[in-house]
């Protein structure tokens, strides 16, 4: 069943010509994971926002076509019912701390004080958000004093005790440092694993092709591809719109150029390339090396 | 770390343990009857029998004794010299300096509203320094208090020393790259404003960040909000408030009365 309906949905931001999502239609199922990717400027933003409510309640602009989220429609319904079904978190996590808490612990209860929840079941949802995302050693440090990959944990624990049907995140792990990203994504790949619908925009494509079940790719507004993460992230497509390939990908490409890749199917991550590397020189390779054109290629 | 904005001090003591509602109409009590009081001694004994014992219940003499040092003996002391020279009083003149006469009257007037000054800061430093800003907002937004209102007040004490900290970053930023902000006056002058920038308009991007990341976790939800800690309300100290209370219309009606 789709959870996520998008029906030729354009949208332009106030004071704008351009529309910043173009006729954009997309049916996503119940525990799906997608992955978003495109060039700057491409409307991923733009469409985290439109899932989450903000575009158009809190953004205004204009807005065509029709949103459906979790059974309801956009403009049927209002900010703060929308965000009971549709959680988002985005690149800066210092911006995400509320700054009216002084600890994690109370920091995690504030959606949930906003929302009225009883104070035992506060609690419990808390210290369970807190363990999930392995943050139960911090419940008593300020927010402020974390790093980078503590406080986007804090974040997204903060969106997850609201306990959302969606989650919607927008790079959550751009301005985070490897050890900081390996922390956000097992947080994300736990999502995943209990059932939730995740949407993802995310740069790194390497991580994109271990955890999603799709990838759509956009660009200036628009729908250019919707597949696997294999399909999309190896395509010729992507890569002349701007979006840069993974450098398996790539190695693999030229690989297949020299007969080295056996296989059609290109790899993405590290795994895959090392699964489908041929070491054993194909007559091809051998033909290739001892023409002209193959030694000038050879640097010494 | 950056400096905290907030004064509070985590002490177990039975004024910490008060609700803060009642620490507030405890604090405004003070202030209203050392003003309004038709005796002159009143805001002399607030000070000496009220303010002092309860820095020590509260346990926070040394946090109190140096604050009062820093500022509030400061300025108590310069408005008791200024209203001592120019409030009038037809008395014996004590003492003239630069045709200015201190007299009896404008002495003890002059002390009076000194004092008065000094139970009103005292009492509030009493307040902040026992309160913790969290919960003190919490039990007025249970009140009715707007929670918008309340979380102006709670972001920005947090916030502020935030941003302290961004501009320090971007100062340093911008020296690095030989911005000037040692030499003379107008040289500091002109180099405020390639700071001002980057901070007014990174502030206004993250305003609307925290401004969607607040609103994504039902901060204007229609929704009877609930709170994480309980805050106790004996039905005891609701009665020492309506005294307070009480306290503080008969002193203002005495006032009335007697002038």
């Amino acid at each position: 069943m789709a959870i996520v309906n998008l029906q030729n949905v354009t949208y332009k931001y106030p004071l704008t010509h351009m529309p910043v999502l173009q006729n954009i239609s997309l049916q996503i199922n119940e525990g799906e994971f997608v992955a978003v990717v495109g060039p700057n400027g491409a409307g991923k933003s733009t469409l985290c926002y439109t899932l989450a409510g903000f575009v158009p309640h809190f953004f205004k602009g204009e807005i065509s076509g029709s949103v459906e989220v979790a059974g309801m429609e956009s403009s049927q319904s209002t900010l703060d019912a929308w965000v009971m079904n549709v959680g988002l978190a985005f690149q800066n996590p210092f911006n995400q701390i509320s700054g009216a808490k002084y600890t994690v612990f109370e920091e995690l209860a504030f959606g949930l004080e906003n929302i009225g929840v009883p104070r035992d079941e506060m609690k419990a949802r808390v210290t369970n958000a807190m363990d999930l995302t392995g943050i139960s050693d911090l419940a008593n440090r300020s927010p402020y004093s974390l790093s980078g990959g503590q406080q986007q944990r804090v974040a997204l624990a903060s969106i997850l005790v609201m306990q959302p049907k969606v989650l919607v995140l927008d790079e959550p792990t751009s301005q985070m440092d490897p050890i900081g990203t390996r922390e956000v994504f097992g947080v994300i790949r736990k999502m995943a694993e209990q059932g939730m619908t995740v949407i993802l925009v995310e740069h790194k494509v390497e991580w994109i092709a271990q955890f999603a079940d799709r990838v759509i790719a956009l660009k200036d507004g628009q729908l250019l591809l919707d597949g696997t993460p294999s399909e999309v992230l190896t395509s010729p497509i992507l890569e002349e719109s701007g979006f840069g390939i993974s450098r398996y990908t790539a190695v693999a490409r030229k690989a297949h150029g020299l007969g080295l890749w056996k296989t059609d199917r290109l790899p993405v991550t590290l795994e895959e390339a090392a699964e489908g590397f041929s070491f054993t020189p194909s007559p091809s390779l051998r033909s290739a090396s001892q023409s002209p054109q193959g030694k000038g290629e050879r640097r010494p | 770390m950056h400096e905290r904005l907030s004064f509070f001090v985590k002490r177990d003591s039975p004024i910490h343990r008060l609700n803060p509602m009642t620490k507030v109409v405890l604090a405004l009590s003070l202030v209203l009857i050392a003003f309004s009081s038709p005796w002159y001694w009143t805001p002399q004994a607030i000070f000496l029998l009220a303010i002092i014992p309860l820095t020590f219940i509260a346990r926070v003499v040394k946090e109190y004794w140096s604050f009062f040092l820093k500022v509030i003996l400061a300025t108590v002391s310069f408005l008791f010299i200024m209203q001592s020279l120019f409030l009038p009083g037809e008395s014996r003149i004590i003492f003239e300096i630069f045709g200015l006469e201190v007299t009896e009257l404008s002495a003890q007037l002059a002390l009076r509203n000194a004092t008065r000054i000094a139970v009103m800061i005292s009492s509030f430093t009493i307040l902040l320094l026992t309160t913790h800003p969290s919960e003190l907002m919490s039990d007025l937004t249970r009140r009715g208090l707007p929670g918008q209102f309340a979380y102006v007040i709670i972001s920005s004490l947090q916030i502020i020393p935030q941003m302290q900290a961004k501009a320090q970053t971007i100062i340093s930023a911008q020296r690095a790259r030989g911005l000037d902000t040692q030499s003379s006056f107008f040289r500091r002058v002109g180099a405020i404003v390639p700071l001002v920038g980057p901070l007014v308009f990174g502030s206004l991007v993250e305003v609307e960040e925290r401004a969607i990341a607040i609103e994504a976790r039902g901060f204007t939800s229609t929704r009877a909000k609930t709170s994480l800690h309980e805050i106790p309300d004996p039905s005891s100290e609701r009665v020492i408030r309506w005294i307070l209370i009480a306290l503080v219309l008969v002193s203002i009606t005495l006032k009335l009365w007697l002038s």
